[in-house]
């Protein structure tokens, strides 16, 4: 083999404290170097260009670079040898500046260890094969768990680009958390009035087939290639011929059933459309309150009916879709507030969360837009908002700032002034996070013209006196304790990933973290890949975010999902293990450890052996450390290779005494 | 009805449905047993049963194709083999016959060998061996010489839970009630020595080493057989060179092979031509695990084996603090 | 500092080889004895190598992956914890003092961490100091023989 061996000056990066030229010189006399040579800056055209000519004009049959880390320039210098008519694994790095130039100020003993890097990888490069990528079709339908503002968006500019989209919501109606707010910040716009068009064109989009009232049961597959069981859970009522008149909700007498869209402070009937903006306008009936599952009798929706849709046997519908791209954008919840139990949280009927506020304020919730406190229904005069609960909170395993609180409060704050003029509003803060577009100015406004008072402090307890909440904390400013007597208490609670999240991220074979938030691919350069190929995030379920990024990443993520369908083809990674039949004894331990799924069993000759799915596998080589008589070897890291890395080092001497 | 007729009477029963039967045979001197292959009636006569059948089976099981049904007759220790193979799917249950057996110990040659070297005694001329009142009773040199199985008994029998065979289709004589408790002592008496103390010790050891593989032949673990990476190129863990580097890290590739797996059945040890104790090192590991996963290998066909399993949270594994 | 000593680190690509970059990049001097060999995944460490290494004579051998929870490969780490903490337990048997191998937890954020973990490790293996090689009785015999050595690997 002949191998070229370039030497990186990186300017004075690398050069300033390695003697460059000693180690091309020392690289001349390795085993197979044919050729070694220091260059000013690798990576330059002028860089690459006098690597590539060298391989020609020499013959090389591979090239080590010794220069950055792999991590930063491995690709790069991969297409150079590949433009120099080479495999592009026939390419070794040497990483002589993170892990030498850099640390350390001997110049002695930093030139030392780049010889021995340079020998490591030289005598890697002589192990290595060519590798070739397959490829593969792809089937160019998204499927978007999760139909909230940010799943919306997604889905239409899926779908808008002309693919097929298939959207699978949780509850009965998409639209998500936006759908329960009444107005939005920091334009204060009526917030169904923006969504419901979106919603409406995605029921109307020819495109877009919407499964409401679904979860993903069990993913399969690969990038590309997805198979997605999905169940569509029982309704009651046949959505084919439902036209969502509501004339069971008119009759039902299951009046006081839950009515989780307005967060539990109104009820609803047991056959009940949520809002009369769903999408889809369907009815369904809630098992737990429904009068003839509780009894067997009753049965008056199915009367009452005009198109005969109830069906009291339904039964939950599993359905396959096949994808080849998966958007996963299932939002939050809020977390769960009654750890709060100085501040009364679920025991005092007028400490609320935000979202019931929002709820409240909406024209079209419980109250028809009427601010009643929950305990006697009479109009609260002085209104105290406490935010940060569960936010930046330690004590309650809440590190993290939810990031939209500090902007919603003082939404809040404006609102609940223009719906009781007379009102007083007091915010308890830590400190007022409202970075973006006009959203400093509004929180200004909040306090400046609607007269909110800002107390800058954490509140220690809050409790019942004589009809009113006493609201106990300090205000850090003034060094002083405070007390506030509300009518009502509003408490800003932080967000977490969806309920189900973890679950569902195990199943897409996604990271997650320990609040239910999907990991991002990388924090700043991936912020919507995931680190399984063809798995995307959007919205909240990423981490919290307002709308407008929520809106922003669901249009990023149908960006990535475009790019990745505009090939008709897909290239799979040749660094992939690889079973050497022979040696392999089908006892299968590679497959109980390959936390992919990757390796399956066949059988050649009569005998069991295993097999690499190469568009699953990911190239982590578990399996071959699995493997005893390494009969599984994963491409461009297997035994022999590292073997040769060792033996290298352990070959040369150390410094002399 | 003696446990050895028992036994024959069993193995004539199930003869039919099976394609040999690998038991115990007399062996090439009277303290000698061999594996014997049965294959018809006439063959049975020829199986014996006593402490000085000390061949693990088991060994055996995988050097058929997997189209033969095969008998096997083990001891509690081999059976726990048999357990392994099967959990391991490099045997199946549907193919393969066990007729178990109890055993209280079987006899360590070298030691009988070392006890009749103390009174100028030479193994190689026992022209008779039998048992009688717990001694093992030989005739060398003329002369008769009762050697008490207690001191002639294989190490491992002493600290033995698993008298009875674990697994068994047929099974022969009354189960043996008592276990024994095993601390590991034998480990924590070596490891009262120094590092350089057991470095060098090893060292002395394995210099011997001729790199004969009969440890790894005989461990009926080892399925690998051709291709194990001891020898083989493609990986290249091991160069051909014959150096003391080379002798020990084949042990060591035996030894992390084995671990979570070895039954501690002590057949490498005995195999070996050279007496190096190899079986301590096994039982290092066996200790390790045990400590940490609770974990006894070849018990249960069904267990899913430590270093194959993990907890996201480890009960007994310190995260990495610094 | 004495005479440099051979010390290996085996890396996971996504977490360890990362934060020795990030302390790179943040130019966190560290000693110079340690020779990274970059892994996709802690799991893909074979306690092998390990072995292998610290029998062919290293000082030596440092295994970083990602924390457990953060596995690029979602499994990997918790495989390795088991292999190497076996390991780990096993090498005083054999007489290698199990302050020659540790392996540990870093993320390609902590730069700093890195750089603690370098120097704690090559200070602990100084302390240590250069080990025994096992071959060493072999080789001497071997030199009076007057046969010619092959290069140890
Ligand atoms: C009280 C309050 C007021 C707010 N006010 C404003 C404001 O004025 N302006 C602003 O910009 N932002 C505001 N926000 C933030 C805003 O709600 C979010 O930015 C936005 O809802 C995020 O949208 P999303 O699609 O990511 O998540 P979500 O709105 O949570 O939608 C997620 C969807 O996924 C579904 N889902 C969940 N799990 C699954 C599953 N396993 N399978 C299928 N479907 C699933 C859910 O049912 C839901 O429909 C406010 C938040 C709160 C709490
Ligand atoms: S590749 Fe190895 S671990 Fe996998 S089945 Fe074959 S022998 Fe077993
Ligand atoms: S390299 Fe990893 S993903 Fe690929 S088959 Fe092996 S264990 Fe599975
Ligand atoms: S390693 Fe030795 S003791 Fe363990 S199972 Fe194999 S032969 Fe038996
Ligand atoms: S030592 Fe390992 S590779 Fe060799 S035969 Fe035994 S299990 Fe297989």
């Amino acid at each position: 083999m002949k191998i070229g061996v370039f030497v990186c000056h990186c300017g004075s990066n690398i050069a300033g404290t390695v003697d460059v030229v000693q180690v091309a010189e020392a690289a001349k006399s390795m085993p197979e170097v044919a050729f070694a040579k220091d260059t000013m800056y690798a990576c330059s055209e002028p860089g690459q260009q006098g690597i590539i000519d060298a391989i020609k004009e020499m013959g090389l049959d591979g090239a080590v670079v010794a220069s950055c880390t792999p991590r930063m320039h491995g690709s790069t210098f991969m297409r150079t040898v590949a433009r120099a008519g080479l495999n592009p694994y026939m390419f070794e790095m040497a990483n002589i500046r993170e892990h030498v130039s850099w640390i350390g100020k001997d110049k002695v003993a930093n030139t030392r260890k780049a010889i021995d890097l340079v020998r490591m990888a030289v005598a890697k490069l002589a192990q290595n094969k060519p590798l070739y990528s397959q490829s593969f079709s792809i089937n160019k339908r998204v499927m978007i768990i999760g139909g909230g503002v940010a799943g919306i968006q997604a889905a239409l500019d899926c779908a808008d680009g002309g693919l097929q989209v298939v959207l699978v919501e949780k509850t009965t109606t998409i639209g998500g958390k936006m759908a329960k707010l009444d107005k939005t910040f920091p334009t204060v716009d009526c917030s169904s009035c923006i969504l419901g068009p979106r919603m409406v064109d995605v029921a109307q989009h020819p495109n877009i087939t919407l499964h409401a009232s679904a979860e993903v049961d069990e993913v399969f597959g690969y990038v590309g290639n997805y198979q997605v069981e999905v169940r569509k859970k029982a309704t009651y009522v046949n959505w084919k011929t439902c036209t969502g008149c509501g004339a069971c909700m008119e009759k039902c007498p299951s009046k006081k059933s839950k009515d989780p869209f307005n967060e539990l402070i109104g009820t609803t009937t047991a056959i009940n459309i949520p809002f009369p903006q769903a999408i889809p306008k369907r009815a369904s009936i809630d098992r737990d309150s429904c009068i003839k599952f509780k009894t067997g009798k009753c049965g008056i929706c199915a009367k009452v009916c005009p198109t005969k849709a109830i069906d009291y046997d339904q039964q939950d519908e599993m359905i396959t879709e096949e994808v080849g791209a998966i958007i996963a954008a299932t939002g939050f919840d809020l977390m769960d507030w009654h750890v709060y139990g100085q501040y009364g949280a679920g025991r005092y009927p007028d400490v609320i969360t935000s979202l019931q506020y929002e709820r409240m304020l909406s024209a079209s919730g419980p109250t028809g837009g009427h601010i009643k406190r929950p305990s006697d229904k009479k109009e609260p005069k002085t209104i105290v908002f406490i935010q940060c609960v569960g936010s930046r909170d330690k004590s309650v395993g809440r590190p993290y700032c939810t990031g939209f609180c500090c902007m919603y409060t003082a939404k809040q704050a404006i609102l609940t002034k223009d719906h009781i003029p007379d009102s007083e509003s007091y915010v308890f803060y830590m400190d007022i996070r409202a970075p973006g577009k006009m959203y400093d100015e509004f929180t200004r406004r909040a306090m400046e013209e609607y007269g909110a008072k800002y107390i800058r402090g954490r509140v220690s307890m809050v409790y019942p006196q004589d009809g009113k909440m006493i609201v106990r904390g300090v205000d850090t400013l003034a060094g002083a304790q405070v007390e506030v007597e509300a009518d009502l208490v509003v408490l800003a609670v932080g967000a977490e990933g969806a309920a189900g999240s973890a679950q569902l991220a195990e199943k897409l074979r996604i990271s997650y973290d320990s609040y239910g938030f999907f990991m991002e691919g990388h924090p700043k350069l991936k912020p919507v890949e995931t680190n399984t190929a063809g798995v995307y995030l959007a919205g909240c379920a990423q981490g919290p975010k307002d709308i407008p990024s929520s809106v922003a990443q669901g249009s990023a993520a149908a960006a990535k999902v475009l790019s990745l369908f505009s090939k008709d083809q897909l290239q799979s990674d040749p660094q992939v293990s690889k079973v050497d039949l022979k040696r392999c004894v089908g006892c299968m331990k590679c497959a109980i450890t390959c936390p992919f799924g990757a390796i399956k069993e066949t059988e050649v000759r009569g005998e069991i052996k295993a097999q690499v799915i190469e568009t699953i596998c990911q190239g982590c080589g578990i399996c071959t450390s699995t493997c005893r008589q390494g009969a599984i070897q994963l491409q461009n890291f297997t035994d022999n290779q590292i073997l040769a890395e060792v033996n290298a080092l352990l070959s040369s001497e150390t410094e002399e005494a | 009805m003696s446990l050895q007729d028992e036994l024959k009477a069993q193995i004539v029963k199930r003869l039919p449905e099976l394609d040999v039967v690998i038991g115990w045979g007399q062996g090439y001197d009277s303290l000698h047993r061999t594996p014997l292959f049965i294959t018809s009636e006439a063959d049975v006569d020829k199986l014996v049963f006593d402490p000085l059948c000390v061949h693990n089976l088991s060994t055996y099981l995988t050097r058929y194709g997997s189209a033969k049904r095969i008998g096997v007759v083990v001891k509690g220790c081999d059976s726990r083999s048999v357990v392994e193979l099967l959990q391991e799917k490099l045997i199946h249950r549907d193919k393969v016959m066990v007729f178990g057996l109890p055993c209280e110990g079987v006899a360590d040659l070298g030691k009988v060998k070392r006890a009749l070297a103390a009174k100028d005694l030479d193994m190689g001329r026992v022209r008779a061996a039998s048992f009688a009142d717990g001694d093992l009773v030989v005739t060398v040199s003329g002369q008769e010489i009762r050697l008490p199985m207690a001191e002639v008994q294989a190490d491992k029998c002493g600290r033995c839970r698993y008298h009875n065979a674990v697994i068994h289709d047929e099974f022969a004589g009354q189960p043996i009630t008592e276990a024994a408790p095993d601390t590991y002592a034998d480990v924590a008496a070596f490891e009262e020595q120094t590092l350089e103390e057991r470095m060098e010790f090893w060292r002395e050891q394995m210099e011997r080493c001729v790199r004969c593989y009969a440890c790894r032949n005989a461990c009926p673990l080892c399925v690998c057989r051709d291709y194990c990476i001891g020898q083989s190129r493609e990986p290249n863990w091991v160069s051909q060179r014959d150096g003391l580097e080379e002798k020990f890290f084949f042990q060591m590739i035996h030894a992390t092979h084995l671990a979570g797996r070895c039954t501690e059945c002590g057949e490498c040890e005995r195999a070996c031509p050279v007496d190096i104790p190899l079986l301590l090192l096994k039982r290092k590991l066996g200790k390790e695990i045990l400590e940490l996963f609770d974990y006894r290998a070849g018990t249960d066909p069904d267990a899913k084996p430590p270093l194959l399993n993990f907890k996201v949270q480890e009960d007994t594994i310190n995260e990495r603090g610094w | 500092m004495d005479k440099e000593l051979r010390i290996v680190g085996f890396l996971c690509n996504w977490c360890s080889y990362g934060g020795a970059d990030t302390a790179g990049v943040g130019r966190f001097v560290q000693p110079t004895d340690l020779r990274i060999i970059r892994m996709p995944c802690s799991g893909r460490i074979d306690p092998l190598f390990v072995l292998k290494t610290l029998i062919g004579g290293a000082d030596g051998v440092l295994v970083s992956g990602c924390h457990p929870r953060d596995c690029h490969y979602a499994e990997g780490n918790y495989y390795a914890r088991r292999r190497l903490e076996v390991l780990k337990r096993f090498l005083p048997i054999i007489g290698i003092d199990p302050g020659r191998f540790e392996y540990t937890w870093v993320s390609a954020s902590e730069g700093q961490r890195w750089q603690h973990v370098v120097t704690s490790f090559t200070n602990q293996i100084h302390a240590l100091g250069p080990v025994q090689r096992i071959g060493r009785q072999s080789l001497a015999k071997a030199c009076s023989l007057g046969t010619v050595l092959e290069p140890l690997a």
